[in-house]
């Protein structure tokens, strides 16, 4: 199977303490208010009898399998790597458009406010590219995130799926099930957040207006020139009526 | 017919002009429809995004050959407006936005006809409308290259304005103003899409239509036979006639 890095998370050992979050801020350089990753949780309902437990929901780009941000993505900037299954951006091509960020169902982009270009969570390609786990893993105090290929038994990440793969569970929007690569254990906590993925107006009006009639019209051009070549081929002695064309010559 | 007598057509600055807009125009269009990746919004797929892509060495040094190429295109552009706005310019822009509806309405039915029936097919077609089998006089463009040119003007125009938003997102719009950017790109999708219409016909006409031959040397020699000015821009010689 091929490589697909993900996460396995058990959000039972999450305590809220934000340290991933804190961490991933240094390690990517992510400014102002922009962040990769997140902790959600639900309202705790303090009037009830038998209060449950608390339960924290870390979280960033699930590296979905079938990312909606690519969908949107009109550069091909955004693309999911063939070799390792992570979706990232090459800023250089990034135009800044935003309409990746719409798309996403899990708000896990943003417009970088330094950069002005799309960015989030790469599982820290830099730290990974030294051989370093990503800096939310390396950081957390319970070790509630697991990381590594999903599909190889021996990585953190693929044991823990190998072992619980009937437990392990995805949180999307059924509107818009991207197939991420975040997984969590046992009881995940809020699941309500994902928001159906939608695509901006103008990539809608693109691709369901301007490119059919784009293609028409120039289409259409097309076959009016190859009309005009094909005359111009059989009638080779098309010349204007001889007498008016005598004419013409009284003028001066 | 021994050395037909010539007259003078195309300045060399003019001449230089349009051939260095051709080039760019054509380097313009072949590496921007390669920068829509997406398959859902290039007309062609995503084979040949892929194909040029491999040739410049990747994604963004694709986008940054097509922005610098346009604006070392305007840049050449605006130094020739200003250089020549009174000499070339000028009389330019007020022959080709000068249209005469009735004469030319009547040229461009008649030389559509012609283009691909024939003089013959078209005169049987026409005289059930009380016109003969003749094309109106035209001055030193005629109507369809009028109207080409206008098309080609403000497709360019829009062309640059969005391009520019484009360019200017990752510098200075914040997250609020991507519709903006979002929508460029559509609308400047779509007059690169008219305006390459539009120069196919251009590209018939001058280059491959016989009846044009003429015209097309002189885009490269200044110069027209008097003949070939007398049929076809009947106007515009009768005005150097006067002279
Ligand atoms: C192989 C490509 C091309 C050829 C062979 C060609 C040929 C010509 C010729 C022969 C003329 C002069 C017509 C005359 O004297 O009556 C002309 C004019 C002109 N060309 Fe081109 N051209 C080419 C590409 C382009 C491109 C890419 C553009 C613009 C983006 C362009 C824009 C114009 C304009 C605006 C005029 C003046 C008005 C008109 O004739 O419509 N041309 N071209
Ligand atoms: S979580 Fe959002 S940004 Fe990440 S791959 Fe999925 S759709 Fe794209
Ligand atoms: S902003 Fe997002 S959709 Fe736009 S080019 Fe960048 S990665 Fe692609």
């Amino acid at each position: 199977m091929a490589k697909q890095l993900g996460m396995v998370v058990d959000a039972g050992l999450c305590i809220d303490c934000k340290g991933c979050m804190a961490a991933c801020k240094v390690a990517n350089e992510v400014p102002g208010d922009n962040w990769r990753n997140w902790i959600k949780s639900g309202d705790m309902d303090w009037q009830a009898k038998k209060r449950g437990r608390m339960v924290f929901q870390p979280g960033n780009c699930m590296q979905c399998d079938k990312p909606t941000c690519v969908s949107a993505c009109p550069t091909g900037a955004t693309y999911k790597s063939k070799a390792d299954g992570v979706v990232v951006i090459d800023r250089g091509l990034c135009i800044g458009c935003g309409q990746c960020i719409k798309a996403c169902p899990y708000g896990a982009r943003f417009r970088n406010e330094k950069l002005k270009v799309a960015d989030k969570c790469d599982f820290c390609s830099s730290r990974r590219a030294v051989g370093l786990e990503p800096a939310c893993v390396s950081t957390c105090p319970t070790k509630a995130r697991a990381f590594g290929d999903l599909n190889d038994p021996a990585s953190p990440a693929g044991k823990l799926m190998a072992q619980s793969k009937d437990k392990a569970t995805q949180v999307v929007n059924a509107q818009s099930n991207t197939d991420p690569n975040i997984y969590y254990l046992g009881d995940a906590g809020l699941k309500s957040w994902p928001v159906k993925a939608q695509m901006p107006g103008a990539f809608e009006f693109w691709k369901n207006l301007a490119d059919p009639a784009v293609k028409v019209v120039v289409g259409l051009t097309g076959l009016g020139v190859l009309a005009m070549l094909g005359k111009q081929l059989m009638l080779k002695n098309d010349a204007p009526p001889p007498e008016e064309h005598g004419e013409e010559g009284g003028h001066e | 017919m021994s050395s037909p007598k010539m007259i003078q057509r195309h300045t060399r600055a003019g001449i230089f002009i349009h051939w260095f807009n051709a080039a760019c125009w054509f380097f313009l269009l072949f590496t921007g429809l390669a920068l829509i990746q997406n398959p859902e919004l290039n007309p062609l797929g995503a084979w040949y995004p892929k194909a040029v892509r491999a040739v410049f060495g990747g994604g963004a040094n694709l986008l940054v050959a097509h922005w610098l190429v346009a604006l070392i295109w305007l840049a050449v552009w605006v130094v020739y407006l200003f250089w020549g706005m009174s000499r070339f310019v000028a009389p330019f822009l007020n022959s080709t936005f000068s249209l005469e509806p009735n004469r030319d309405i009547q040229w461009m039915i008649k030389k559509n006809l012609q283009m691909t029936l024939g003089y013959k097919m078209m005169a049987k077609l026409v005289k059930p409308l009380g016109y003969d089998g003749h094309l109106p006089p035209q001055e030193y463009y005629n109507a369809g290259q009028k109207l080409a040119a206008q098309g080609i003007i403000m497709g360019a125009l829009v062309l640059i304005g969005t391009g520019f938003i484009m360019l200017f997102s990752k510098y200075f719009f914040s997250a609020a103003d991507t519709w903006l950017v979002q929508w460029s790109m559509t609308v400047h999708f779509i007059a690169a899409g008219v305006t390459t219409a539009l120069l196919m016909v251009h590209i018939y006409m001058a280059a491959i239509s016989k009846e044009e031959r003429p015209a097309f040397i002189s885009m490269f020699t200044g110069t027209v036979p008097a003949e070939y000015a007398k049929h076809h821009h009947q106007l515009w010689y009768e005005e150097l006639e006067e002279k």
